[in-house]
């Protein structure tokens, strides 16, 4: 019987003698092809083609031919007053979206983390508006936040007496406005990841605590929180990287407006590169980006592999 | 116990659920919103209760053929068809062609295996934004504008796909696959029958991931697409918005279609959503 005799030649040859016989390396490289062809023809060739693109001025709709300007695209950009206008706007959508979303979130996975009943209905819900569509979302929300007085934020504010507000339509209010549907649509994100960060912590120490006469406040800021740092890093970058590159809401809800007051750097990006068709421009504002991030994540693994909790 | 502690419990206990309920009745309002706005005719919208007084289905009437004054054959059903072809276009050859190198990576000694698989792991750490102008240059020349291919081959392999597949098929123990050599089997074999029906929870996971995500592509399709004929529903909602008089009722009608399947697929499939995302955390 064939494995009979298998098992005999198994014996007497080593394990990786047979198994080499059977594929040969052409094989399985034929295997990792179609990956890696789609990661260097969609991915790093276009990577590299952004930084050659971002020296020359290239625009899709002019007659002439993409001229060669080193860092006058970047130098461009300095100038441009709307870069840095996004640049605010981009920077003050991180701050508001970012440590509310992780503190709420952090606080319902708290409050869900113990034995509850119909906890499962409550995770549910609250991760429900992560899947669904930006785009669905934003509509939904630019609705609720019309400045007529059928919008639901002009509703509730009438509930307390309050005068009906522009919201979108509002240069001081459209970016909050924003904010307020980002935190609503990623908090259960951020719930989630601080569940699974909770459940890593061993009950064996909040037993400990306990034995010791811990108080639940203690327990908190000095069992807990320390615990959690690692997830709180995790999400924290994450949230930041992601925050940077926001464009479906202020796109769909008011399109960057009014006055630019929602544009941030995708924006532009969309702006210069996909309307104005400035292919060069637009890549060195691409460049920038990843410039910005990469920093981002080198500051993320060099705070992470400083505080390693040994417990 | 004495009594006052287990009053004290129970206020407790009762303040969590109200604080719970609460958030989690802010997290659902804006869906029920936009359910009950869906059903409400226009003529009654200004003054209406979350629970319509006037029920009707007009409105999906409507949102089902809004695309007919730009394209007569264009109906929301287009645009829903366009979506659940992209999405099971992505999703099932994307998780062959990641599975495939997670277990070539994860089990076969090939040169340059750490430097394919770091290669790999960068693709997870570029945002697509950084090179979304020259690959609208390639999908150019490529003539995959306005068409299908081009929403679909850039997202045919994810650096996080080939992640969690080599994960997986690393702990398997290395005595099944030697089995199998020892009974003749090709490597494509070992991989179909034996390694991707072992790889089931992984397989699901990603499903369900390139799925949702897929079927939510936006911004792409957003830059290649200008015919109406092959736009995904999520760049058909904005043409709703973009219309002059804004119909609510319609309006509503549409997104609720649109977001409907993602509910249902959501609602029967958490547990394992959750926990693919929860895993995915514990291991970054």
């Amino acid at each position: 019987m064939k494995t009979v005799k298998g098992i005999s030649i198994l014996k007497s040859a080593g394990r990786k003698d047979i198994c080499s016989r059977m594929g040969g390396l052409l094989k399985e490289y034929t295997f990792l092809a179609p990956a890696y062809i789609v990661f260097v023809f969609c991915i790093f060739i276009p990577v590299l083609r952004s930084f050659y693109l971002s020296f020359f001025d290239y625009g899709l709709l002019s007659y002439e031919a993409p001229q060669y300007i080193g860092l006058g695209n970047f130098l461009e950009l300095t100038r441009d007053k709307v870069f840095w206008v996004s640049v605010i706007n981009t920077a003050v959508y991180a701050l508001g979206t970012v440590p509310v979303r992780m503190a709420l979130g952090l606080l319902i996975a708290l409050l869900l983390n113990e034995k509850l009943a119909v906890r499962s209905f409550y995770r549910t819900s609250y991760f429900m508006p992560v899947v669904t569509s930006m785009v669905a979302a934003s509509i939904i929300w630019t609705l609720i936040f019309d400045a007529g007085n059928a919008g639901i934020a002009n509703r509730f504010l009438s509930l307390f007496k309050q005068a009906p507000r522009g919201w979108l339509a509002d240069s001081g209010l459209a970016m909050f406005s924003v904010i307020v549907m980002s935190i609503w649509k990623d908090l259960g994100y951020c719930m989630l990841i601080y569940l699974a960060g909770l459940q890593g912590i061993p009950p064996e120490l909040y037993e400990a605590a306990n034995i010791d006469g811990a108080s639940s406040g203690q327990k908190l800021f000095h069992l807990t929180l320390p615990l959690l740092k690692p997830t709180t890093f995790f999400i924290l970058t994450t949230q930041i990287i992601s925050a940077f590159q926001v464009f479906t809401q202020t796109y769909v809800m008011t399109g960057g407006g009014p006055g630019y007051s929602t544009t941030t750097l995708i924006n532009l990006l969309y702006m210069k590169g996909f309307q104005e068709y400035q292919m060069g421009y637009a890549s060195a504002l691409a460049v920038m980006l990843f410039v910005a991030i990469l920093l981002l994540t080198m500051v993320q693994k060099w705070l992470f592999k400083a505080d390693e909790t040994i417990f | 116990m004495t009594t006052r502690n287990r009053y004290v419990q129970f206020f407790r206990l009762g303040g969590k659920h109200l604080a719970l309920l609460g958030g989690a009745l802010v997290m659902l309002l804006p869906f029920l919103w936009m359910l009950s706005t869906s059903l409400t005719p226009d003529s009654v919208i200004v003054n209406y209760s979350l629970i319509p007084k006037k029920l009707t289905l007009l409105n999906y009437v409507k949102a089902w053929s809004f695309s007919t004054r730009f394209d007569a054959n264009v109906t929301l059903g287009t645009f829903i068809m366009n979506s659940v072809i992209i999405t099971v276009l992505i999703t099932g050859p994307g998780v062959i062609i990641d599975s495939l190198a997670g277990y070539v990576l994860a089990r076969r000694n090939i040169p340059g295996k750490n430097i394919l698989f770091n290669l790999a792991l960068m693709t997870m750490m570029i945002p697509f934004y950084v090179f979304a102008v020259p690959l609208f240059l390639t999908a150019r020349q490529f003539g995959w504008l306005d068409s299908f291919q081009g929403q679909i081959i850039p997202f045919l392999a994810s650096g996080f796909g080939v992640f969690m597949f080599k994960q997986f098929f690393q702990e398997i123990p290395q005595e099944l696959e030697d089995a199998a050599c020892v009974d003749g089997c090709s490597l494509l074999r070992i991989y179909w029958n034996v390694m991707l029906p072992l790889a089931k929870p992984v397989v699901g996971t990603m499903v369900i991931f390139k799925a949702i995500w897929s079927w939510n592509l936006f911004f792409w399709p957003l830059l290649i697409i200008n015919n109406i004929v092959y736009k995904p529903l999520s760049l058909a909602l904005t043409m709703f918005r973009g219309m002059n008089v804004i119909q609510w009722g319609v309006l509503c009608a549409g997104m609720t279609i649109a977001t409907l399947p993602i509910v249902i697929i959501y609602l029967s499939m958490q547990k394992s959503f959750q926990k693919g995302i929860m895993a995915g955390a514990v291991k970054g």
